[in-house]
């Protein structure tokens, strides 16, 4: 039997007035970490507020934890744990109050998780909200977010009021979440290095669009700089998979989407250094290779 | 009415705690005042009637405006129940919130003219048709707040709100058949009396629907 899919995203379309997101299929599996990574602007928060229900798409389907959304939303968010980085806690009442507020309501609470993430957050209960610094409260949301022990997380741009260590504690926490194979979560941010710590999936968005997806060893195996010394008065013909060509005299550096054996094989005796890519190159190639296709 | 719907009207009492008792506690100041005499009457009234109207229009801020503004609004539709859902909780949880105080200053003015050697007994029905104004006024505030995240038209919204109070009661003592029985020794519930009772019980259906109908059923809510 195949295990229903924790987000499934058919052809969704969603326009405003500046912006459009357009034609996004996507899909996150039980216990999976997929990094969505775009700029800003890039249609992330849509696209997380359609998953949440927050938006209702133009066309296409969304289905989260198996439930249509937005209409079956107060049911799919029983078992969704959603935190984004503009979210507010309550500023008059303390987070003791905020852990009590969000038990009651939820019947899988887990206080003594609650109590754990509390010492390793270094948070006060006591504590009003409004005494509590930006890296503290964007715990304290994560906290009541995780406690909840919710079957997916979706996660926007989490860590982005984070000093490093903080970031670290949190990400480490999210690695504890995907223990349980049948949890799942979807974590946004333009932080690549957070990303390509923590996630198995990854999807880039740029400009409304979904312009690649794929596992994360899948990008790192695929994507290479090739640097090369050409003979004077030869070029190198046009290739497929090739992303980009900057030339400097008889030095020619080429990205490929698609490296292989074959690839470096052609290129013969010219190659002079293959370098592998991190995310963040990946990234930025990979949006720049789709904003010159599409004329942008 | 579900466990969520509770716990989230709960939380509204808990948020707005010393709005409501702060206020409370000044309405009843003012009556305390207004049953010092025919002199300190006007000044009482003045504070008991300000107190109402300033507390429907600081509650419906803080509790739609700026819980939105300061994003708070946020955590609450990250929690099992629908934007339509939510619209429907806030307003019965605001309406409560400002029915209690409400209720408490009514009863207490309605028994002040009542009881207090010296005032008419005629003031009743001019008491009564104010304080369901007050109602009122705050179901328009409320219904205001819930349709707009525009502050420029919530600014308006609270500004015409607020001058309702004087038209109001402006437009009351210009009703000759109503004006003519202040002074009475007995109340008189004539048509004119009715007649504005049932054009405030028709705003309230009107501006407390009306979110049901519209604000609740939004495609996108941010």
């Amino acid at each position: 039997m195949t295990a229903t899919k924790h987000i499934e995203m058919h052809a969704v379309r969603k326009a405003f007035r500046f912006f459009t997101l357009e034609d996004l299929t996507l899909e996150l599996g039980p216990g999976q970490i997929m990094g969505f990574v775009g700029p800003n602007g890039a249609g992330k928060s849509t696209s997380i507020r359609l998953m949440t229900g927050l938006l209702t798409p133009d066309a296409g389907e969304v289905r989260v934890l198996g439930h249509s959304m937005p209409r079956e939303q107060a049911v799919a968010k029983r078992d969704i744990g959603f935190v984004s980085d503009d979210m507010r806690l309550f500023a008059h009442a303390t987070l003791g109050w905020h852990m009590q507020f969000v038990a009651s309501i939820y019947p899988g609470w887990d206080a003594k998780y609650a109590q754990t993430l509390v010492k390793r957050f270094n948070l006060r209960p006591e504590q009003n909200v409004s005494g509590l610094s930006s890296g503290e409260h964007a715990k304290a949301v994560l906290l009541l977010a995780l406690a909840r022990r919710p079957r997916l997380l979706i996660l926007d741009e989490p860590t982005s009021g984070l000093d490093p260590v903080a970031r670290h504690e949190v990400l480490s926490e999210f690695m504890d979440v995907l223990r349980d194979e049948d949890r799942s979560i979807l974590f946004s941010s333009h932080n690549t290095v957070d990303v390509e710590r923590i996630s198995d999936r990854i999807s880039f968005i740029d400009r409304g669009r979904l312009i690649d997806s794929s596992d994360k060893e899948d990008f790192l195996e695929r994507w290479r700089r090739i640097q090369l010394q050409l003979p004077a008065g030869t070029t190198v013909p046009d290739l497929p998979h090739v992303v980009s060509r900057v030339v400097d005299g008889q030095f020619v550096t080429l990205t490929t989407n698609r490296f292989s054996q074959d690839l470096l094989a052609f290129l013969g005796s010219n190659v002079r250094d293959v370098h592998r890519m991190s995310l963040e190159e990946i990234f930025v190639a990979n949006v720049m290779h789709h904003r010159e296709t599409r004329g942008q | 009415m579900n466990m969520l719907a509770r716990k989230l009207i709960a939380k509204e009492f808990y948020l707005n705690r010393w709005l409501i008792a702060g206020s409370t506690l000044a309405g009843l100041a003012g009556l305390l005042v207004a049953a010092g005499g025919e002199m300190r009457f006007n000044i009482g009234m003045v504070t008991w009637l300000t107190t109402i109207v300033a507390f429907g229009v600081v509650l419906a801020m803080l509790g739609i405006a700026t819980e939105r503004k300061e994003r708070a609004l946020q955590f609450v539709l990250s929690l099992p129940l629908s934007p339509g859902d939510y619209v429907r909780i806030k307003l019965l949880g605001l309406l409560l919130c400002f029915f209690v105080p409400w209720a408490i200053l009514s009863t207490g003015a309605v028994v002040l003219i009542g009881v207090m050697p010296g005032l008419p007994d005629g003031l009743l029905p001019f008491a009564v048709l104010l304080c369901g104004f007050m109602l009122a006024n705050f179901s328009l505030v409320l219904c205001g707040a819930l349709h707009t995240a525009s502050e420029g038209l919530m600014t308006l919204v609270i500004i015409v709100t607020n001058m309702n109070v004087t038209l109001f009661i402006f437009l009351i003592g210009g009703i000759e058949s109503l004006n003519f029985h202040l002074h009475a020794p007995a109340p008189v519930w004539n048509n004119a009396f009715w007649t504005v009772l049932a054009a405030e019980i028709a705003t309230l259906a009107v501006t407390l629907s009306l979110p049901y109908f519209v604000a609740a059923r939004r495609r996108d809510f941010n």
